[in-house]
């Protein structure tokens, strides 16, 4: 007696809707990307920098203070290179994406590196923010397009 | 067995949408609260349990957000679970057996206002062959679960009602209701049906909020609390995944749950005073007061998921209530269910007293 042939596939499509609350802390960084600010908070406990700031400091737990804009410069603190292609993948590969320490800040940013080759791109290279135009810009990372390679010198912590 | 109990609970207020707070806003003032009745502080905090879903959160490991209340640096010892925060309860009272420390946080947090329609989310969580292709809404299991119970002669649609009048008139006691009031069981009964023979009052409304349990071993229990709330006993028991080979009109689960619960605290359902039941819909009181064996016990005296139901908090509600009655010293013995899954399919009970075994 051999056996039916077995199903494989069955379609089954999910849809689900959400509201994303950012919370008072995060609103202030992403209410100032809509305007091309970077929006800092400084812990008055540790005095550590957040960028982007919770509205409590993760360690100390105390309000972190009134936010300050930052210029958005910063050097790259790692990196690596996007070889593969995946659905939804908005650039070409190979692209790199990289953790970027903000001047100023004790935390990190993800972003991009365009604007230059891979093999380029190196740990210590000093980059910048370049922005979407005004009728792009929202309350999101995507109002910073990418950073890019900049020639200026950072301060003797870079 | 180790002699472990709960010292204090705090809890937010029950909001239908909270779109002001992210999960470490919503949770730092009931962490304080909750740690300051016991005069603690953060490190004095041994090991910390939570329990949230990223189902209802849309995004994946959402509960790490809840760590910037904690204040995870330097390393703490630290556990989740992808459930009810009642479970991350059960982990802590474990993990205090076991002897590893002397003091556990358990907090839980449920936002259930941030899936735009819960009728999208809930079939995720049935077989996703057989059952989340037919997208049953969100109270369709429900619907067949009391149509069962109505059926067997073991409830009516007025004791339905009856059971959500008197929830929502003892809630108006209760600062962190969602909902409360004193409407009558004739105005209940004629209001429409959302899935028959389920009203919309029967359906406890969701909402976001936090709860945090304190957990302390031995001399460290009576040293922090005047009389805490013993954890004589707790079990969970899970039916099968699939409803259509359930008797949805009974439940196994917590029949077992409550039985070894039983066993390890020395005294049964029946003898206690008070018990918080996590009846998501009303027609699960009827159904696990039978079930759970319980006697004389008053029914959620704090008007229960029927007056508010903080998602995946909503369990650890039900222990924090049950254990505040005995602190208090209106309760000598007490029990509290939780419950995860459609149609009570997993069931969590805790059996706590105001004495140790």
């Amino acid at each position: 007696m051999s056996l039916p042939e077995a199903v494989t596939t069955m379609a089954s499509p999910l849809r689900m809707e959400y509201t994303y609350v950012a919370g008072a802390g995060r609103s202030v960084f992403l209410r100032g990307l809509a305007e091309r600010r970077m929006l800092a908070r400084r812990c008055p406990g540790c005095e550590q920098v957040y960028l982007p700031s919770p509205e409590f400091c993760s360690r100390c737990l105390l309000p972190v203070g009134a936010p300050f804009e930052l210029d958005g410069r910063g050097t790259v603190s790692t990196f690596c290179v996007v070889n593969f292609p995946f659905p939804g993948q908005v650039y070409e590969p190979p692209y790199v994406v990289a953790q970027i320490r903000i001047d100023g800040a004790d935390t990190r940013l993800m972003h991009l590196v365009r604007e230059t080759p891979p093999e380029r791109v190196r740990i210590g290279m000093p980059v910048e923010p370049v922005w979407v135009g005004d009728d792009e810009l929202d309350t999101s990372m995507t109002s910073i397009r990418y950073y890019r390679p900049c020639d200026y010198r950072t301060g003797a912590d870079a | 067995m180790r002699d472990v109990a709960v010292v204090s609970f705090a809890q937010s207020p029950c909001l239908p949408a909270n779109r002001g707070d992210d999960m470490a806003e919503i949770l730092l003032p009931v962490l304080r609260e909750g740690l300051a009745a016991a005069g603690l502080g953060r490190d004095d905090v041994d090991f910390f349990a939570s329990g949230s879903h990223d189902f209802f959160e849309g995004r994946t490991f959402s509960y790490i957000e809840s760590l910037d209340a904690v204040g995870a640096w330097p390393p703490i010892s630290e556990s989740h679970v992808e459930m009810d925060a009642a479970w991350a309860f059960a982990e802590a009272w474990a993990w205090l057996q076991l002897g590893e420390g002397d003091v556990a946080l358990v907090y839980g947090i449920g936002r259930g206002s941030l899936p735009a329609d819960l009728d999208q989310i809930m079939p995720a969580q049935l077989d996703p062959y057989l059952l989340a292709p037919l997208r049953p809404h969100r109270d369709a299991l429900a619907g067949l679960q009391a149509a069962a119970l109505v059926d067997a002669g073991l409830t009516s649609e007025r004791h339905l009602a009856e059971v959500v009048a008197r929830c929502l008139a003892a809630a108006t006691a209760n600062p962190a209701a969602q909902k409360s009031g004193r409407p009558s069981v004739a105005e209940l009964l004629a209001a429409p049906y959302v899935a028959t023979p389920l009203r919309a009052h029967d359906v406890s409304p969701v909402g976001d909020a936090a709860a945090v349990v304190v957990l302390a071993a031995g001399q460290t229990a009576r040293r922090l609390a005047d009389r805490p709330a013993w954890v004589r006993g707790v079990d969970h028991r899970m039916d099968t995944h699939y409803p259509g080979a359930r008797d949805l009109a009974c439940s196994g689960s917590a029949h077992l749950a409550a039985a070894r619960a039983a066993e390890l605290a020395g005294f049964t359902a029946a003898e206690a005073d008070v018990a918080e039941l996590h009846t998501e819909y009303s027609h699960q009181e009827p159904l696990l007061v039978t079930a759970l064996g319980l006697g004389k016990a008053e029914i959620n005296p704090s008007g229960g998921p029927l007056a508010g139901r903080p998602a995946t908090a909503t369990g650890l509600v039900r222990i924090g209530e049950a254990a505040r009655r005995i602190m208090a010293g209106s309760a000598e013995r007490a029990l509290a269910h939780a419950t995860n899954g459609p149609a009570l399919q997993h069931n969590l009970v805790c059996l706590l007293a105001s004495e140790p075994a």
